[in-house]
């Protein structure tokens, strides 16, 4: 599908049906985390036509393109995320979440070493309930799934830092003393997680 | 509507069973009264089978099910080597109470959608009696298979992508042909390593909020009263699987309060879920009776009808007595904050 088949028919699905769903979705997560302590929010977006078709450009390993069905492949289409206070809070709120969603991923990304430190986060992807859709909307313009992302709030605070030093279109690859200081602060965050961990822990009586 | 492979496998129970035994199949042909009959199942799939099922991750949490990875394999390319892998998988899984069976394998495309029908027939026994002008004579058959036996199975997967598509199928489970009872973990759990695509806490959920918005805007008082009955009854529903309205034939709900509780869920009342009971006593933990008298009587719905014992009283008017300590009393501007909520 070339690029601007592929605009068009994204183009629509956001319009159509993602921006709703999104909405739907936050709605939802809401109700059914009324009764879980320490959420500091819950949010929900719908991927921009641009977002999208960057992703969908991505090549693997190999030079190939990683989405040969972008439309059907690529499945944050529909992104939340509900960041809390502490790590305890996050296998909390997880728990909630696989008991009200059918989920086909659940994994905790974490750098591949543990001599490294980058991004940490609770990732799930789960199906796209029915009946969150408006009446009317076809199906062809529904995703099957929505990706959730569950992190603490220094998690949240170094990837959303990191994404936005990391990830400006210069050209230009970071260096690798910019890379080491930026590892330092994710070093920091996991730091101050395990220890605000620990005193909410304590406090009561964990 | 094109069918295009059908393949046919024979069977055998053989879970914790490590003999092996190559699996006899076939393929048949596109023409002729079985492919009649297969072309019906594989046509009204979709309206047959109505639990919406989707496939689990693996045990680490990883996008992989190994069932489903057998069906795209199958529907890339449909062969009967690779059908065997299916009915290798479910001889698996299949134990001497769920006996042998007969499965077939319907592949077809519609439009730009890949299609896969997975049927299960039960074996059974008969008697084929043919009558001539002479004579009547009778055979006892020993391995007839039946679409109509209590034990069918089936389930429809429908994709266009082989990549990212068959998560969620629809499957029917005719052993459990009363739409109240238990489905059978051998078909969807064992053999497709699937769950109910609306989990327990969801579908509980959903029907805890419909019952409750119902009573609430019905005016008709029966309807009330029926609906804050059937939710003290509601714990005998603990861990079945069925929809909403099986749940309401359970409870013995009329058809004035289903109808009224199904308003509110229109879309949602085939939808199969296993019943969450803890999830039902959170949404409804109270139920009260408000009085023309004044009186609000309000106790946990599971016990209210034994807190609370009830006498008709003349003229269309009732007598609730109680007995207990006091142990709060709350005044307030609301009905709410009276009842400290």
């Amino acid at each position: 599908m070339n690029t601007d088949v592929l605009r068009k028919e994204y183009t629509q699905r956001y319009e159509t049906a993602l921006v709703q769903l999104a909405g739907a979705i936050q709605v939802q997560l809401t109700d059914y985390l009324s009764e879980t302590p320490r959420i500091d929010r819950i949010g929900a977006r719908a991927k921009t036509v641009d977002k999208f078709l960057a992703k969908a450009r991505n090549k693997d390993d190999t030079g190939a393109p990683k989405y040969e069905e972008p439309l059907d492949q690529i499945q944050d289409q529909v992104g939340a995320r509900i960041i809390v206070f502490y790590l305890s809070d996050v296998e909390n709120v997880a728990r909630v979440i696989e008991r009200y969603y059918h989920h086909v991923e659940s994994r905790l990304v974490v750098p591949d070493s543990q001599w490294k430190f980058g991004y940490f986060g609770r990732h799930f992807i789960l199906l796209m309930p029915k009946g969150l859709s408006r009446p009317g909307v076809s199906k062809e313009h529904v995703p099957q799934f929505f990706e959730l992302q569950i992190k603490t709030l220094f998690q949240h605070a170094w990837s959303e830092a990191n994404h936005d030093l990391g990830y400006k279109p210069t050209g230009i690859p970071p260096d690798p003393d910019f890379e080491r200081q930026l590892a330092f602060t994710s070093a920091q965050s996991w730091g101050a997680d395990k220890i605000f961990d620990e005193l909410h822990r304590s406090r009561s009586g964990q | 509507m094109a069918i295009e492979y059908i393949h046919s496998f024979l069977v055998h129970p053989r879970k914790n069973r490590s003999d092996i035994r190559k699996i006899g199949g076939t393929a048949v042909p596109l023409n002729g009264k079985l492919f009649g009959l297969l072309d019906e199942i594989y046509s009204a799939a979709e309206q047959q089978c109505t639990i919406d099922i989707a496939f689990n991750p693996s045990a680490s949490g990883t996008q992989d099910n190994a069932c489903r990875a057998l069906f795209i394999d199958y529907v890339g390319s449909p062969t009967l080597a690779r059908g065997r892998r299916i009915a290798e998988r479910l001889e698996t899984v299949t134990t001497r109470r769920s006996g042998m069976g007969l499965l077939f394998l319907i592949a077809g495309k519609e439009g730009r959608d890949y299609k896969i029908v997975v049927s299960r027939f039960p074996t059974d026994v008969a008697i084929l009696a043919e009558e001539n002008r002479e004579e009547l004579s009778v055979e006892f058959l020993e391995r007839v298979f039946m679409k109509n036996a209590t034990a069918y199975k089936a389930v429809v997967y429908r994709h266009a992508s082989l990549k990212a598509g068959f998560w969620t199928g629809r499957a029917v489970d005719r052993q459990i042909n009363d739409r109240v009872a238990q489905i059978s973990d051998y078909w969807i759990a064992d053999f497709l390593v699937s769950d109910f695509e609306v989990t327990g806490a969801a579908g509980t959920r959903r029907l805890a909020q419909a019952m409750r918005n119902a009573a609430r805007a019905s005016t008709n008082l029966e309807i009330k009263s029926e609906i804050a009955a059937a939710v003290t009854l509601a714990k005998s529903l603990k861990g079945k699987k069925s929809t909403t309205l099986g749940f309401e034939t359970l409870l013995n709900l009329s058809k004035e309060a289903i109808s009224a509780i199904n308003a509110q869920i229109p879309d949602h009342v085939d939808d199969q879920f296993l019943f969450d009971w803890n999830e039902f006593s959170q949404y409804l933990a109270y139920r009260s009776v408000e009085l023309d008298n004044g009186a609000i009587l309000t106790a946990e719905s599971p016990d209210f009808d034994e807190v609370f014992h009830r006498d008709e009283a003349p003229g269309g008017r009732v007598r609730f007595s109680t007995v207990g300590r006091i142990t709060s009393e709350r005044l307030g501007k609301s009905k709410v904050e009276r009842l400290g909520r």
